[in-house]
């Protein structure tokens, strides 16, 4: 072991394996080396944090006794275009309008509390990426190991599906169907307004996300297929679904791992897209989308309002991905980093 | 001016406005025509660079024009009308009307019910062809269409001397099916020479030659009328013709001189510059960029409004003192209460009372964005304003701008009805979802759920417009066409009106603005249009929110750029561009 614990986990671990060989799992392994990996430990750990923050959020602002929805208007200046105090003035710094009470700042034009809004908007853009990734990571190894497993004719339809949903000009669907689609759904008894978008939201984000882990799934199962236990357990009479769920999806855990973690940030920075682009929660929700989308405008006289929210989820989808890449390492040592 | 501009634009719109007062720190108010005036004579010559958020302009057909900015525009440059409204920055003068086409603003007899307009001569068409009497009938003919030429205002319809159809529609159907022409020729008639025209009215209106300043009185050349296809290459009759137009993101409307144009025969327009273009579907904080940065191509722009990010920049920085402008427009932002889903009045006045009008204000821009509204009509539309007492006692009691959510919820008990759940009709842009948070937190203290109702910009009045599709509190903002109430309440309270959001139909009112509109006398007039505001204020048809004010920034070389109070607009036909 000595002293190159942070080079590539390939070599050491190799050599770990025999010495420990009794009462290690495969996932005691994998976190094994998860562990060794410096840059995923510490994007594992902001993450972490940021997913307290986002859990914990109503006691946070509790204490700081800050809300995300009451108005300000006294953190206003209504003689200068209704900018935080301090903005918008020969004289103001970058940082203007952040103070104690506001640590991020004010919401120009209503004086919401920022620092608030972030937090409650990291809620939501976690519930619907999680949410997202769930439904994908379902529908997309159940299309995945049939599709693999039966080959034929079905795996054929399936493939052609996926290759329609691939081809489908996704944004514009999405920005075209929101309002139908979403009328639709309360039609059907999802509770009126943010219920409903929240779930359009999930629903068309994972529509469009499954076949790429199908596709990934599959070709898996093609090769899984033809591995000996698997036709051991067919020559013991055993029936399709318990191939399928007990022999051959425990050895695809890993794959669907990675495409999660990995799936996860692109579902947090589409949701932030949506939103910008006007297809987001209703107000007074706070979003990161809908908060960008508003200071853009006011970039050149408060650029904390922009970069701030900014920041916050470039640091989410970047530490998503970095912990995705680090499980990828830990689980798949050979792939090895590109 | 009609609507306010919805979308994107209206946006722009509703979102700038100040005291010039506050904003400069105290320097008193920069009439904004010292800003072109003192600095040299007017030069013929150069380009001016307009620049434009949205990717087209509503409408080009003459007929079908009424946004305000467009109206300014295209009657500056290519569409000429009997009169027109004098360039000017004062507020009585830049209202007044003087002759365009006609040689004087018109004869009047019969009691105001017959209208006759002597043409001058030598006025031409791009094509050379002279304008007569033939055009500009067949030009007030095609509102008629209502079927092809949709979206333009209908006074026309309202005022000639044309029966109904048993549908309450005019029995004319326009020249295109010619259903009832027969009506039309007899209601506007051409003298044997065809210099004279003669309009004969259904009722007395006295200002009918206020009516003929809109372009839908503007002559059509009728072997040249493509119907609906019109919109897209207008036969110009003024000193610019459009050369090529170009719609969306990246296209340009380009107008070059019409050399069939003579300055003789129109002494109204300058046409100082050689050409116009209009660069279409940029985005706002860039336009804004551009016009404060000034780089030399931008010297020689305009844009139609700040956005509120841009006003400290531009008010905070001396430099830009003898350039931007800050005035009154022409619009109040209101409110509709639609009284089909909101019968009962106290609940309406609850809504009212509750409303946090000062957060709207700060989120619209704050003292830019305008001063506190009382009704619908405004007070620089001159003898037909007076208070409302609205907030002051109206109500019963007096309401602070904040709201009085405890007197509201008073209100909700004596109505005898639970508390109500609402939605909020708005255009989709960043600052109406703050407004709408705003009324959706200030409701809920008087314990009246508020549910946001984001609508595509694009879309707006088109939904809003639909009873079926509209809900209970609508975003909106209008103009009068004229300096005179009759174009605010008939057209905002009656069933008749073109802007009917709150869907009132009360007969009594509707009788006392028929017989305001015929009011001879002009004081009395003035009179009844004060009462009927107030009465739509008590009876809460809308909340108004805002008098609104309008903050530009014209290229520095630009001459001649003021607020033109006729259409809170650019004066078109007056501008030019500094040769130093």
């Amino acid at each position: 072991m000595a002293t190159a614990v942070d080079t590539e986990p390939s070599v050491p671990t190799e050599s770990a394996v025999p010495e420990e060989i009794q009462g290690r799992s495969l996932s005691a392994i994998a976190w094994g080396r998860f562990r060794r990996d410096k840059v995923g430990m510490w994007a594992l750990g902001i993450l972490i944090f940021l997913l307290l923050c986002a859990l914990l959020a109503p006691v946070i602002t509790n204490v700081m006794s800050v809300d995300p929805y009451s108005l300000n208007p006294d953190a206003l200046d209504k003689e200068n275009g209704g900018v935080p105090l301090g903005c918008g003035l020969p004289s103001s710094g970058f940082f203007c309008g952040i103070s104690r009470e506001h640590p991020f700042g004010v919401e120009p034009g209503t004086g919401r509390d920022l620092f608030a809004r972030m937090l409650y908007g990291l809620r939501i853009s976690l519930l619907i990426a999680f949410s997202a990734t769930t439904v994908t990571v379902l529908l997309g190894t159940l299309f995945g190991i049939v599709s693999g497993y039966v080959g034929g004719r079905t795996d054929n339809l399936i493939g052609r599906f996926m290759d329609l949903i691939l081809a489908f000009p996704q944004l514009l669907i999405i920005l075209a169907l929101s309002g139908v689609l979403t009328q639709r759904l309360e039609a059907m008894g999802v509770p009126e307004g943010n219920p409903a978008r929240i779930t359009y939201l999930i629903l068309v984000l994972s529509i469009f996300g499954w076949p790429y882990l199908a596709r990934i799934v599959r070709g898996q199962v093609l090769s899984i297929r033809e591995r000996e236990f698997v036709e051991a357990s067919v020559a013991m009479g055993s029936g399709t679904r318990r191939i399928l769920f007990t022999e051959i999806l425990p050895n695809l855990w890993a794959p669907i791992m990675i495409y999660a973690t990995l799936t996860l940030p692109t579902y947090i920075a589409t949701e932030a897209a949506l939103s910008f682009l006007g297809v987001g929660l209703l107000p007074p929700t706070p979003s990161f989308g809908a908060t960008l989308a508003d200071s853009v405008t006011y970039m050149s006289i408060i650029p904390s309002y922009l970069l701030i929210p900014g920041t916050l989820l470039a640091i989410l989808v970047v530490t998503f991905n970095l912990v995705g890449d680090s499980v990828r390492d830990a689980l798949d040592p050979r792939a090895g980093r590109v | 001016m009609g609507k306010a501009r919805p979308a994107i634009r209206a946006a722009v719109v509703v979102a700038v406005g100040a005291l010039a007062l506050s904003a400069c720190g105290g320097s008193s108010s920069t009439s904004p025509s010292t800003s072109g005036a003192p600095g040299g004579t007017p030069t013929k010559g150069g380009k001016i660079t307009y620049l434009e958020i949205g990717e087209q302009f509503d409408k080009v057909d003459p007929q079908r024009v009424y946004t305000g900015e467009d109206l300014a525009f295209f009657s500056g440059t290519i569409f000429r009308t009997l009169t027109a409204y004098k360039f000017s920055h004062d507020p009585a003068e830049g209202t007044s009307v003087v002759p365009d086409l006609a040689t004087d603003t018109g004869t009047v007899a019969d009691g105001g019910k017959t209208w006759s307009f002597t043409l001058r001569d030598g006025a031409t068409f791009e094509t050379g062809d002279a304008i007569k009497c033939a055009d500009i009938a067949y030009g007030v003919s095609r509102t008629f269409a209502t079927d092809i030429i949709t979206g333009g205002p209908q006074y026309a319809v309202s005022m000639l001397d044309i029966p109904a159809d048993p549908a309450g529609g005019s029995a004319y159907k326009g020249p295109y099916k010619k259903t009832g022409q027969a009506l039309f020729d007899k209601a506007v008639t051409c003298s044997a020479d065809g210099k004279t025209i003669t309009f004969r009215l259904i009722r007395p209106v006295p200002d009918f030659n206020y009516t003929t300043t809109l372009s839908a009185f503007a002559p059509v050349p009728a072997a040249k009328d493509t119907g609906e296809k019109y919109d897209a290459s207008p036969i110009s009759s003024g000193p610019y013709k459009i050369q090529s137009y170009k719609k969306g993101k990246g296209g340009s409307m380009v107008l070059v001189r019409n050399d069939k144009w003579t300055q003789e025969s129109d002494p109204y327009r300058h046409a100082y510059p050689d050409s116009w273009e209009v660069n279409f579907g940029l985005d706002s904080s860039v336009v804004d960029q551009r016009l404060i940065a000034g780089a030399s191509a931008d010297q020689t722009a305009i844009s139609t409004g700040l956005t509120p990010a841009s006003l400290p920049i531009v008010f905070n920085d001396p430099k830009f003192a003898d350039r931007r402008t800050n005035e009154f427009d022409p619009y109040v932002r209101y409110l509709a209460v639609n009284v089909k889903k909101v019968p009962n009045l106290k609940i309406r006045q609850a809504i009212a009372v509750a409303l946090d009008r000062d957060a709207l204000r700060t989120n619209a821009g704050g003292a830019y964005a305008g001063d506190f509204a009382d009704g619908v009509i405004k007070p620089n539309i001159g003898v037909d304003f007076a208070p409302t007492t609205l907030w002051d006692g109206l109500l019963g009691k007096t309401i602070p701008a904040t709201g009085d959510p405890e007197y509201a919820k008073q209100l909700i008990t004596d109505s005898g009805q639970p508390a109500p759940t609402i939605t909020f009709d708005y255009p989709n842009t960043p600052t109406n979802e703050k407004a709408a948070s705003i009324i959706a937190a200030s409701e809920a203290k008087a314990g009246i759920t508020v549910k946001p109702n984001p609508i595509e910009a694009g879309q707006y009045y088109g939904i809003v417009f639909d009873p079926q599709k509209a809900h209970e509190l609508i975003n909106s903002g209008w103009g009068p066409d004229w300096p005179n109430a009759s174009t605010v309440i008939p057209e905002l309270f009656t069933k008749a009106g073109g802007f009917n959001l709150s869907q009132v139909d009360d007969p009594e009112f509707t009788k006392a603005s028929d017989a305001a509109k015929v009011e001879l006398d002009r004081a009395k007039q003035a009179l009844a249009w004060q009462a009927l505001n107030k009465k739509a204020a008590e009876q809460v048809y809308a909340i108004p929110t805002r008098f609104g004010r309008d903050q530009r920034l014209p290229g520095s070389k630009i001459g001649n750029a003021y607020l033109w109070p006729a259409y809170g607009s650019w004066p078109y036909g007056d501008m030019y561009v500094k040769t130093s």
